[in-house]
């Protein structure tokens, strides 16, 4: 499994730019698979038949954070605005790719003084800082960045073991332990896999996703918060290795009743491993699935995660292997 | 062009009433249809060439108050109905109501000010006065309930037009301007003039979910930020280098196939453009975006300067460049 | 129907958000009192009651829901941290016992504490605790409890005066109190409306409730009925008082006609009303139900209640027979 999140993480995709992943994703499940659609937003959907009439709906976002060219001055220096939840301070230092031109650039920070850049540093925004392509004229690096150009962090795969970091990991594992859950199950409701765009921007494609499949019920797969780091979030127990993460309710949503029990009776009754979830911030594309028409009872199954939203995003593998092992259980089982 | 008569009139977000008729007045007979919805978006549809439906849409409302409470002295408690700086509101005139009544918002003189002068006014603070000095006298003109609109009288020249609401009444007069106009139009085209955008998006949702159409074009009045006080490189767009289309904002990254389509066709036509660069704020292309099945929607904005204050400015060559681009775009098929 | 006892009854079940399903079933139970009605539970928990079978389609909406609690994190055997469902001030959760369903089924409880005085610095005594720095002393059932299991305020309703009834979750079973009276009430008429009383989930988290029983009722009207600030000044508002009868909105996100008809009804038949100016979104459910589907017509009611959030909210009893009287006209008139 670690090859597939290593081959989903490095593709260049955010919010609004999702066709190369959604080509490699349709790409690994193509034998795998009874039927597929992209819907009118770019959403990917899969599907898989069943024994039963019944329909379940699992979704993951395979759009990731990133930034976007908004001016280039007379020195050849970009702006960027942010494209989904992306902060400033996670882009001091680090590298930015701009995949439609091939070519990188590093952040930089405003400041006359030391003073300056002291202040700057403590209220950071992006009106502070800019990216530093090498060029060395405005017509030099317009013409490789164009105004309007999306860029991602530059951050590659690590394998450190049992745990493995990246950028990306929001959403790619969900999107990988999605992947492997249909290759693998032989499910006996009608299986959805919805690969979803611009999540980041506010679960766009999840609002319309399940309109015309009207599922049963629907679980997201993203990734959740940690607190086992030093001095973590003192209200939250989420731990990497200690299994998926059943979320109870985050910021945008609370999961459905049944569809939690199910999941922590599935995971039990199978010896999986698991852990309950609070957000106390955050959201998922469940949020926006659960509105949809006459409304559908969703919940949430999490892979915990370290670092969201920065360069260096890191899971524990295992949580991944378990929780293909409990959506599989899950949608194998006759009920 | 109707921005004189259509910037003039009231029309605060929930409020669009009057709007509403003088465009369904002006537009009547030059459409298929025409109807109107719970909410209040008004509706027309001029046939194409085929039997696919394109959205165009251009909101009604305007930022502006309503009265909430009636003081005892005659003078009225106002909240603030869309976005707008309490900066921006002092030694105004309005008018109240269906009735027209004339108010102005005045305020304490500077010479009675001692610290407060640089404190952004609160508006608790903010009264408005109708000229009584009793409750039961205000009470015979006006109730809780009713709007207060700026009443600002419009002003141009052949470059500049400077008046309130332009944001939207500018996508509004280029909607009536294209139905005026024999174009020979590539879809069903269905003209939306919708209510509540300031409040949250709350009307083009709606009526795209009635029509269901297979694509949509906002045409709104953004933010410029070109003047001296605010630094160049932060400007969303500038006055004079055409409309503005937008590839991304709150909420939304703008269908990338409808964004790139949008300039190629203004580059073969010759139509100066450019990209709106700054992300923050949002139209109703999110809300349609995701209403149904989902509907891939684009932006296409006129520059302005000082939106959602009561008095704003726009260049008359990039209103009537917007109204060349679109006039030319809703005769093709869109690349999708 | 004795009002105070329905009160007692739905304020001393516990149904949190997501976890309605013993209030639902209460009222269900209630409703099998009332003749001529057939209940349904939708697939989300929603409770649907319907009325009558000729003329508009009218839709009134309670949402069942109360805040509560939620266990996050054990500390030690017995310390817990906890997330709280809906906005609910610190402040109102100090010295509180907490009653705390387990995943069995049993009841354990746990105490908020305040430390003692004695042990408290300058610097501590200034401060007001955030939900950070709270924790839950569980002293019965410590073995029972775990991660996810929900909490209520514990606290025993009452009526405080022979008016003045107070306990916990007033908001908003005050409003399904009121429901269930107009239902009663109905009885003495024919109605002139096919109307649905919905006992709705999930207010507090963006009412996926409400919304969604709207989209497939397809009503011509939807009337929501909610609680509202009573008894205290709130800056450019008019203060709205218990005892004066129910408060209607109006604003942007009321359908203006309807609201004329049920204020003139009002009049007409002498019901005390008040008037609530809502400049934008109303923080209820009405704001989703408005742009449900191509747009729907909306009205909001809301009874007065005191100290809104906190273990002891307090309502008049009058205001929900005023209230239940006023709407059982306005359903069996269709709407007129």
């Amino acid at each position: 499994m670690k090859d597939l999140v290593r081959k989903l993480t490095e593709i260049n995709s955010p919010s609004g730019r999702e066709s190369r992943i959604r080509e490699v994703i349709l790409e690994e499940l193509k034998n795998s698979i009874d039927g597929y659609e992209v819907d009118k937003l770019g959403n990917l959907i899969v599907w898989k038949n069943g024994k039963s009439d019944k329909k379940v709906l699992l979704d993951a976002h395979m759009d990731e954070i990133g930034v976007v060219s908004s001016f280039i001055d007379d020195k050849g220096f970009i702006r960027i605005e942010a494209i989904g939840g992306i902060s400033a301070y996670n882009l001091i230092g680090s590298r930015i790719t701009f995949p439609e031109s091939g070519i990188e650039g590093v952040v930089g920070i405003e400041g006359e003084t030391p003073q300056d850049v002291q202040k700057n540093l403590k209220e950071l925004n992006f009106d502070k800082i800019f990216v530093d392509i090498g060029a060395r004229s405005r017509e030099e690096a317009e013409k490789l960045v164009p105004l309007g150009t999306f860029g991602v962090y530059s951050a590659e795969f690590v394998d450190l073991g049992r745990r493995i970091v990246s950028k990306a990991m929001d959403d790619r594992i969900g999107c990988a332990v999605l992947i492997e859950t249909i290759k693998m199950s032989n499910p006996y409701y009608k299986l959805y896999g919805a690969f979803s765009v611009q999540e980041e921007m506010g679960l766009v494609g999840a609002s319309v996703v399940a309109f015309n499949i009207n599922p049963d019920f629907a679980i997201a797969l993203d990734v959740t918060a940690w607190s086992d780091t030093p001095k973590g979030y003192k209200r939250m127990s989420i731990e990497l290795g200690k299994g998926p993460a059943i979320k109870i309710k985050d910021n945008a949503s609370i999961s459905d009743r049944d569809i939690v029990e199910r999941l922590r009776n599935v995971a039990e009754k199978n010896g999986i491993p698991y852990q309950i979830e609070i957000l106390i911030f955050g959201g998922t594309d469940a949020a926006a699935i659960q509105r949809t028409s006459s409304g559908i009872p969703s919940g949430t199954l999490s892979i915990p995660c370290r670092y969201v939203h920065s360069p260096h995003e890191m899971i524990d593998i295992e949580d991944a292997e378990n929780a293909v092992k409990l959506l599989k259980a899950l949608v194998e089982e006759e009920r | 062009m109707y921005l004189k008569e259509l910037t003039e009139l009231f029309g605060v977000s929930g409020y669009e009433k009057k709007v509403r008729e003088y465009i369904r007045e002006k537009i009547k007979g030059r459409v298929n249809l025409i109807e109107e919805d719970p909410l209040g978006n008004l509706i027309a549809m001029k046939k194409g060439r085929i039997d696919k439906r394109l959205l165009i849409c251009a909101h009604m409302d305007e930022v502006g108050f309503m009265v909430s409470n009636i003081e005892d002295d005659g003078r009225l408690s106002i909240i603030s109905i869309g976005g707008i700086d309490p900066r921006a509101i002092i030694g105004k005139k309005v008018i109240i109501g269906e009735k027209e009544i004339p108010g102005i918002i005045g305020f304490k003189a500077i010479h009675l000010q001692k610290d407060e002068i640089y404190e952004p006014p609160k508006m608790e603070n903010i009264k408005v006065d109708i000229g009584v000095t009793k409750k039961s006298e205000a009470e015979n003109k006006v109730k809780i309930g009713d709007f207060v609109a700026f009443s600002v009288e419009s002003k141009s020249n052949e470059r500049w037009f400077s008046g309130k609401a332009l944001d939207d009444r500018c996508g509004c007069s280029i909607l009536m301007d294209i139905i005026h106009r024999d174009i020979d139009l590539y879809y069903d085209t269905y003209f939306i003039f919708s209510v509540q955008e300031e409040l949250g998006l709350r009307g083009a949702g709606v009526s795209a979910e009635r029509i269901a159409p297979d694509l949509a074009i906002v045409i709104e009045t953004t933010t410029s930020g070109d003047n001296p006080e605010f630094p160049s490189d932060r400007r969303s767009t500038e006055l004079g280098k055409g409309p503005a289309i937008t590839f991304a904002h709150s909420g939304y990254v703008v269908d990338e196939r409808l964004f790139r389509w949008i300039i190629d066709v203004a580059r073969e036509n010759g139509i100066p453009y450019q990209i709106k660069r700054r992300t923050v704020g949002g139209t109703d292309a999110r809300r349609i975006a995701t209403t149904l099945a989902g509907i891939p929607s684009a932006v296409i904005s006129i520059p302005a300067r000082y939106i959602h204050s009561p008095m704003s400015i726009i260049n008359l060559e990039d209103y009537s460049n917007t109204l060349k681009l679109v006039s030319i775009l809703l005769t093709k098929e869109a690349r999708l | 129907m004795i009002i105070a006892d329905v009160l007692r009854s739905l304020s001393s079940t516990d149904g949190p958000s997501g976890y309605e399903y013993r209030v639902i079933n209460l009222i269900e139970e209630e409703v099998k009192k009332i003749p001529d009605v057939s209940a349904e539970i939708d697939h989300l928990g929603n409770l649907i009651v319907k009325k009558g079978g000729q003329g508009k389609k009218i839709a009134l909406f309670a949402h069942t829901d109360e805040i509560g609690f939620l266990l996050t994190k054990k500390e030690s055997d017995n310390y817990w941290r906890f997330t709280t469902i809906g906005g609910i001030d610190p402040k109102a959760i100090i010295s509180q016992r907490i009653k705390i369903y387990t995943r069995s089924g049993d009841i354990a409880w746990g105490i908020v504490g305040m430390l003692e005085p004695h042990l408290q610095t300058e610097e501590t005594r200034r401060k007001v605790p955030s939900l950070d720095d709270l924790f839950l002393d569980v002293i019965d059932g410590q073995d029972r409890v775990d991660t996810g299991d929900i909490g209520v305020f514990s606290v025993e309703p009452f009526l405080l005066s022979d008016r003045y009834f107070t306990g916990k979750a007033l908001d908003n079973r005050v409003s399904c109190a009121t429901l269930l009276y107009t239902l009663e009430l109905l009885n003495d008429f024919i109605p002139k409306a096919e109307s649905y009383f919905v006992f709705n989930i999930r207010e507090e988290d963006g009412s996926p409730g409400a919304k969604t029983v709207a989209y497939r009722l397809k009503p011509d009207l939807a009337i929501v009925l909610d609680v509202t600030h009573g008894d205290i000044s709130v800056p450019s508002m008019p203060r709205i008082e218990l005892g004066k009868g129910p408060a209607l909105g109006v604003g942007p996100v009321i359908d203006y006609n309807y609201f004329e008809k049920l204020k003139g009804l009002a009049e007409s038949i002498s019901v005390n009303y008040q008037i609530e100016p809502l400049g934008g979104r109303s923080g209820t459910d009405t704001d989703l139900i408005q742009i449900t589907r191509g747009g729907i017509p909306t009205l909001l009611v809301s009874l007065p209640l005191r100290y809104m959030h906190t273990p002891y909210e307090v309502v008049n009893i009058r205001d929900i027979e005023e209230t239940a009287r006023l709407l059982s006209y306005f359903v069996a008139r269709g709407g007129e």
